[in-house]
C-alpha cells in the first residue's frame, strides 16, 4: 500500500471536490440576473423564496408571511405591487422591492400557483380568553368603532376568497405588523385603511392571535 | 530595536501583519444588487442574519439588477453581467485614547488621544460575476500604514440543488485569502467580535498580544481553496487548505521571507444551525493545521513550528423588528510545538476564550457586552523581554509593553460598547476595552512598571459604508 503524504491527499481531496462540484446536476437557479422561466418557478421557490417563506410557504420566522394555501390571484396582485413599488409597508419596501424587480408576469403566475397549491400548516394555540376575543371582533367587528366584521370578506374561517387573503394560520405578528401599516395608510388598501383606522393594539393583538389558531 | 532571536522576528513580522490587517466589514455592493436592505442579511453590520449566511453561502449571486446577458444557440447562458458595476466605498474615522500614555524610545511618553483620518479607506468590488460565481473582494488604505493592499477577497462557486422532501443542499467552493473570512456565522476571527478595534491599542490584537494562528495571523498572507456543503440551510461542512501568499514578496518564496507555511495548512469547519420562530442558535467547532517555517535568513526547510488549532463555537441571535440580541461564545485552543528558534520549550499551548453579547433597539440604539480569556503555558522566549546590552531602562520599557515580566501570555478583560446608527449603514461608536490583565499581570506586568489598566483603550467612531 502506498504511503501517501497529507499533501497528497490534500490535492486529490480538493481535485475531487471540485470536480464533484462542477459536475453535480443543480437547479438553474433564478433571481441570479437571468429572468426564471415560469417552470423552474417551484425551483425559485424553493430555492429563493423559501429561505425566508419556508420550501412549502409554511415560513417558521413570524416576521415572514405564510403562503401555503394562500389564494394565487393575492399573491399575484402582492408581487406586482412589490415589483412596482407601490406596496409601501417597511418589510415590503426592504426587502420584496429588490425580490420582485425582475419577475415576468409569467413568472409570477408560476410562483403563486406553487405557493397557493402547499398544504397550510397548523394553527398555533393562544389562551382561550384572547382567542374568544378576537373570534368576537373577527365575526361581528366592533360596532361602536365602526369596525366591520373581518369575515364578511376573509370568510367565516378566515379562509379568504380569490379577491380577499386567507388569514388563517398567519403568522400573528405579521398580521400585526400589516393592521398596523393599514391604520398609519404606508400600506394603502383604502378599505383596510377604513377598517382599521379605529382599532386599538389589543384589538388587534386578539384578533391577530385568533386567526394563527385556525388551521 | 535588538530582538533576541529570529523566532522573535517573526513573531514581529507577524504581528505587524496582524496590526494591519483591517477589521471586517459588510457592503452596500450586495445592498445594491440584490435590492435589498442591509437588514435582510444583517443584524447591524457586518453580524449576518440566516438570510445573510444563505445568500454568501451560495456564492454572492442573488442578483435583481439589470443583466448584459448572451445566451448560445442551445440556450446555454454565455454571460450574465450587472449593468451597473456593484461598488461600494467604507470609511472609517477614529479616535482613540490609552489610559497611560505608552512609554518612548527618548524616555518620554508617546502622544495620547489620537485621530485616524482615515482609520481605514476600503473599496469593494462585491457581487455575482457569473451565474454561479460571485466575489467579495476590498482594496484597502491602511492610515497607519499609509499604503493601499489587498484585503479580504472570497471568490465562491456555488450550487443548489433541490433535494427529494423539498430540502437544499447548497454545495460550492470558496477561494479566499484569509482563514475562516469564508465562513456564515460571526463567531470565526475574520468576523468575530470586536469588528472594529482600536488601531493604537498597546497591542495590535484587540484582546492581547498573544493569540492563535488562526486568528488574523495570515490573514491575506495566504491563499486558500475549500470545498463546502450546506446542507437544509442548517448543517455546514468545509474542508480545504492554505498556502502561503506574500504580498510584496519575492516569488517564489525564499529564506527572506517570514513565517512561510510548509505546503497546505488543513481547514475544516463542522456547523449546525437550527432556526426557530426569530431565532437561531449554531453550535460548531472549526481549525487548521500550520506548520510554519520560520525563515528570515533560515532556509524553507527542514523543521517547522507546529500549531494545531482547534475551536468550538456557538452563537443565538434573535432577530425582531423592535428587538435584536446576540449571544455569542467561542473558545480556540492551540498546541504548539517543535519551535526551530525562539520558544524556550519544546511545546507550549495557548488557548483564547470570547464571549460576547448584543442588543440593538430598531436597528438604531446598540449596546455589546464582551469579556475575553487568554491563556497559555509560560515561555520566556515567546513572550518574556530582555534588555539588551547598551539599551537603556527608558528604550526598555517602550519596548517591553506587549511582553512579560513573568514569561506569560495571559491576558483578560472586557469590552462595553455602545452604538448609534442614524441610518442602517452608518454606525457611531463608542468602544472601551478593559484589561485586568495583560501578559500575566495585573500590576507591573512588563517589569517597568505598567499595569494592565493603563492598556484600556477608548475608541470612539465613525464607521459608514456606501
Amino acid at each position: 500500500m502506498r504511503n501517501y503524504s497529507l499533501k497528497v491527499w490534500l490535492h486529490r481531496g480538493l481535485l475531487a471536490a471540485s470536480a464533484a462540484a462542477f459536475t453535480l446536476a443543480s437547479v438553474p437557479s433564478g433571481a441570479q440576473g437571468a429572468p426564471t422561466p415560469p417552470q423552474q418557478a417551484p425551483e425559485l421557490a424553493i430555492a429563493v423564496c423559501g429561505t425566508c417563506h419556508g420550501v412549502t410557504g409554511n415560513s417558521i420566522n413570524p416576521m415572514f408571511p405564510r403562503l401555503a394555501g394562500q389564494h394565487a390571484w393575492y399573491i399575484e396582485q402582492q408581487l406586482k405591487e412589490f415589483r412596482g413599488q407601490t406596496r409601501g409597508d417597511p418589510y415590503a419596501v426592504a426587502f420584496m422591492y429588490g425580490m420582485a424587480n425582475q419577475l415576468s408576469n409569467a413568472t409570477i403566475v408560476a410562483l403563486a400557483k406553487y405557493f397557493s397549491s402547499q398544504t397550510p400548516g397548523p394553527g398555533t394555540p393562544h389562551p382561550e380568553a384572547i382567542i374568544a376575543r378576537g373570534r368576537n371582533i373577527f365575526e361581528h367587528g366592533i360596532p361602536t368603532q365602526g369596525v366591520p366584521a373581518c369575515a364578511a370578506c376573509h370568510g367565516p374561517q378566515g379562509l379568504g376568497s380569490s379577491a380577499f387573503p386567507r388569514l388563517a394560520g398567519q403568522h400573528a405578528k405579521y398580521i400585526m405588523k400589516q393592521l398596523e401599516s393599514f391604520q398609519s395608510n404606508m400600506r394603502k388598501v383604502a378599505i383596510m385603511h377604513g377598517v382599521a383606522s379605529t382599532l386599538h393594539r389589543s384589538q388587534m393583538r386578539a384578533v391577530a392571535d385568533y386567526l394563527e389558531s385556525l388551521p | 530595536m535588538r530582538l533576541k532571536t529570529r523566532f522573535q522576528l517573526a513573531m514581529a513580522v507577524a504581528a505587524a501583519c496582524v496590526l494591519l490587517a483591517p477589521a471586517a466589514q459588510a457592503v452596500p455592493s450586495f445592498s445594491r444588487q440584490t435590492g435589498m436592505a442591509c437588514a435582510a442579511c444583517h443584524t447591524v453590520f457586518p453580524e449576518l442574519t440566516h438570510f445573510g449566511r444563505v445568500f454568501k453561502a451560495n456564492g454572492y449571486v442573488l442578483d435583481n439588477l439589470q443583466q448584459v446577458r448572451a445566451v448560445s444557440s442551445d440556450r446555454q447562458q454565455l454571460l450574465s453581467l450587472s449593468q451597473l458595476p456593484t461598488l461600494s466605498v467604507m470609511m472609517q474615522t477614529s479616535y482613540s485614547q490609552i489610559s497611560k500614555a505608552k512609554p518612548d524610545a527618548a524616555g518620554g511618553t508617546a502622544q495620547n488621544g489620537t485621530v485616524e483620518f482615515p482609520r481605514q479607506l476600503s473599496l469593494f468590488y462585491a457581487g455575482r460575476i457569473a451565474p454561479h460565481l460571485g466575489i467579495f473582494s476590498q482594496l484597502t488604505y491602511d492610515g497607519k500604514a499609509d499604503h493601499v493592499s489587498i484585503d479580504n477577497t472570497d471568490v465562491r462557486f456555488a450550487k443548489l440543488i433541490v433535494l427529494p422532501h423539498k430540502n437544499t443542499l447548497t454545495y460550492g467552493l470558496s477561494l479566499n485569502n484569509n482563514p475562516t473570512v469564508q465562513d456564515l456565522w460571526n463567531t470565526t476571527p475574520a468576523w468575530g467580535y470586536p469588528f472594529s478595534h482600536s488601531n493604537v491599542a498597546v497591542s495590535g490584537t484587540p484582546l492581547g498580544p498573544a493569540d492563535v494562528q488562526i486568528d488574523e495571523a495570515f490573514g491575506q498572507l495566504a491563499a486558500g481553496l475549500t470545498a463546502y456543503a450546506f446542507y437544509d440551510e442548517s448543517l455546514y461542512v468545509e474542508f480545504g487548505g492554505y498556502r502561503s501568499f506574500q504580498p510584496g514578496a519575492v516569488a517564489p518564496l525564499d529564506s527572506s521571507d517570514s513565517s512561510v507555511l510548509a505546503g497546505f495548512s488543513p481547514y475544516w469547519r463542522l456547523a449546525y444551525e437550527y432556526d426557530w420562530s426569530a431565532n437561531a442558535l449554531e453550535v460548531g467547532t472549526f481549525g487548521e493545521d500550520f506548520h510554519v517555517y520560520p525563515g528570515g535568513g533560515v532556509p524553507l526547510s527542514g523543521p517547522t513550528s507546529t500549531y494545531l488549532d482547534v475551536a468550538g463555537d456557538m452563537q443565538f441571535q434573535h432577530v425582531g423588528e423592535r428587538n435584536i440580541y446576540t449571544v455569542a461564545a467561542t473558545y480556540i485552543h492551540e498546541n504548539m510545538h517543535a519551535m526551530p528558534a525562539g520558544a524556550t520549550n519544546p511545546s507550549d499551548n495557548l488557548s483564547v476564550a470570547k464571549f460576547w453579547a448584543s442588543y440593538y433597539y430598531r436597528r438604531r440604539y446598540g449596546a455589546i457586552l464582551a469579556w475575553f480569556d487568554t491563556s497559555g503555558s509560560r515561555d520566556s522566549g515567546l513572550y518574556g523581554f530582555g534588555c539588551s546590552p547598551g539599551q537603556t531602562t527608558s528604550s526598555c520599557a517602550a519596548h517591553a509593553l506587549k511582553t512579560s515580566a513573568t514569561n506569560s501570555p495571559d491576558s483578560d478583560g472586557a469590552i462595553i460598547e455602545a452604538d448609534y446608527l442614524p441610518w442602517l449603514n452608518v454606525k457611531l461608536s463608542a468602544q472601551y476595552v478593559l484589561f485586568n490583565k495583560y501578559m500575566g499581570g495585573t500590576s507591573n506586568y512588563d517589569g517597568y512598571g505598567r499595569s494592565a489598566s493603563d492598556n484600556n483603550v477608548l475608541q470612539i467612531m465613525l464607521w459608514y459604508a456606501f
